[in-house]
């Protein structure tokens, strides 16, 4: 013990003398000065501090859940606002999800890939449609989950709206896998329709087991203005906006002026605010990370059966 | 947004701050994520460096964030910050209207705001304070252990003139 402390012991059995004086009794209180003393280094010492230190200098946690699953299954997190947030719906949800999962195969794509889907049509012949689409919006997320392919069939521009979890859905097929430049590929709409068009009879391509998913630096060409949204305002990456003229144009530069926020990248809280964090994301999954896991190997050794050709006999 | 940065510029330079309680309670999360990527990525990541040179205003700032702040702040597993609502000062201004708060860094130089618990029973005025009140006690329990044999008869006879006084008034309701 201290030199400090002890003096301040001794002075406390002066203080208590005194003060048993005032009481004008003549008791003597029992200090027992080294119990006092050593009651006190025990309580010292077993103060806990507020902070943790780890004994690892950096977060070295095992990771069971590959970082990648956010991308590759992002309609699993909730949407990150508080008012539609329910853990018991959540759970459901993802059980529902992955009992689904087990009956079709819904694969790995982004905004950009061009999707074959089929899907049961009651007014069909065969009570099938298939649609070839690219991908240019995915919503929502959950049960709700959607994604919008959009293709020209005869001089018209269609898209469709399916969901993920739809039971009607037959099969989702990715015929090529890629990322573009934006998030959402609305202008497609006031673009030209040879970046929109794709055939139905397209075949699957190949990419390589473990590749990263090529991000096509396309540029696409915009028709002239007027358009279906005043896609400058957006400055999408992966359009060609065309010069603007007279009154268009003074709107435009008046618009961007004011509501303009080029800030927006370096605008940490509003980032935060619109994802999950990253513990909650890495219990969500690890919880289903197994089923997800056992998926996944079922369906690499479907695919390695279709590949494989077995030789034929000739002659 | 300038606001903010002027906000945390301010906080990181003087590591303790006076401010309005909305601004502290955002100037708290830009600074706590900024703290956030500058442990995750490092020093020499490039896109880090540019959020670290918007936040920050005076760009020796920069230097401390990722020298000072990112070892002191490595190993933590609570806030990096800390908040606490002020009262107003008397005479109260217009100004004064807008409640205040301390918004400061944890493991900042300066003496503590909020004093370490204060009832806890290991502090040396808690343990004389514990001893005097033993001795009250029991000089107390002496007193009553005194007063036990002593006892004043007359206190006997007052209860029983309670007890005719409460039979008298029930003969009287049974009358009415």
């Amino acid at each position: 013990m201290s030199n400090l402390v002890l003096f301040q012991l001794r002075k406390s059995t002066v203080a208590l003398s005194a003060i048993s004086k005032l009481n004008k009794t003549h008791i003597e209180i029992q200090f027992n000065f080294k119990y006092l003393v050593g009651q006190l280094s025990q309580r010292l010492q077993s103060t806990s501090s507020q902070v943790v230190v780890r004994e690892n200098t950096k977060r070295e946690q095992k990771r069971v859940v590959p970082p990648n699953y956010r991308h590759i299954y992002p309609e699993f997190l909730p949407d990150p606002n508080m008012e539609f947030r329910n853990s018991v719906r959540e759970k459901l949800e993802r059980t529902d999800m992955i009992n689904r999962r087990s009956r079709i195969e819904i694969p790995e794509f982004y905004v950009g890939s061009i999707l074959a889907v089929t899907s049961s049509d009651e007014h069909a012949v065969g009570k099938t449609t298939k649609f070839v689409g690219i991908c240019i919006k995915r919503e929502f997320c959950g049960l709700r989950a959607n994604f919008t392919l959009r293709n020209v069939v005869d001089n018209l521009g269609v898209e469709i709206k399916y969901e993920m979890y739809d039971p009607r859905l037959q099969r989702v097929q990715v015929l090529r896998l890629e990322k573009r430049l934006d998030s959402e590929l609305l202008y497609l709409r006031d673009a030209d329709p040879e970046f929109s068009t794709f055939p139905f009879d397209m075949d699957a391509e190949f990419l390589n087991e473990g590749a990263p998913v090529p991000v096509n630096p396309l540029k696409v060409n915009l028709r002239p203005p007027p358009w279906y949204a005043r896609w400058e305002r957006l400055q999408p990456k992966g359009a060609i906006i065309p010069e603007l003229r007279g009154r268009r144009k003074e709107k435009s530069e008046k618009w961007l002026e004011k509501f303009s926020e080029p800030w927006e990248k370096y605008d940490l809280m509003k980032q935060y605010r619109k994802t999950i964090p990253e513990e909650e994301q890495d219990s969500i999954y690890s919880d289903i990370y197994s089923e997800l896991h056992q998926m996944e190997i079922a369906s690499k050794k479907l695919k390695r059966k279709k590949a494989f050709v077995k030789p034929k006999k000739t002659g | 947004m300038f606001r903010m940065q002027k906000t945390v510029t301010a906080l990181f330079k003087h590591e303790r701050l006076e401010v309005t309680r909305n601004t502290a309670d955002e100037a708290r999360g830009y600074a706590e994520r900024l703290i956030s990527e500058a442990i995750r990525y490092g020093d020499k990541h490039n896109a880090t460096m540019e959020l670290a040179d918007f936040w920050l205003l005076e760009k020796q700032l920069v230097h401390k964030l990722f020298k000072v702040l990112v070892p002191r702040f490595e190993n933590y597993n609570i806030s990096y910050t800390r908040c606490l609502p002020l009262t107003p000062t008397y005479p109260c201004t217009k100004t004064d209207q807008f409640p205040k708060s301390l918004l400061e860094l944890r493991g900042n130089p300066y003496p503590p705001v909020m004093p370490k618990d204060p009832h806890n029973g290991s502090l040396l005025h808690n343990i004389l304070l514990e001893e005097a009140r033993k001795e009250m006690r029991q000089t107390q329990y002496l007193e009553t252990a005194k007063s036990i044999g002593k006892e004043d008869k007359s206190a006997w006879v007052v209860n029983e003139k309670a007890e005719d006084s409460g039979s008298s008034s029930e003969d009287e309701r049974k009358k009415d």
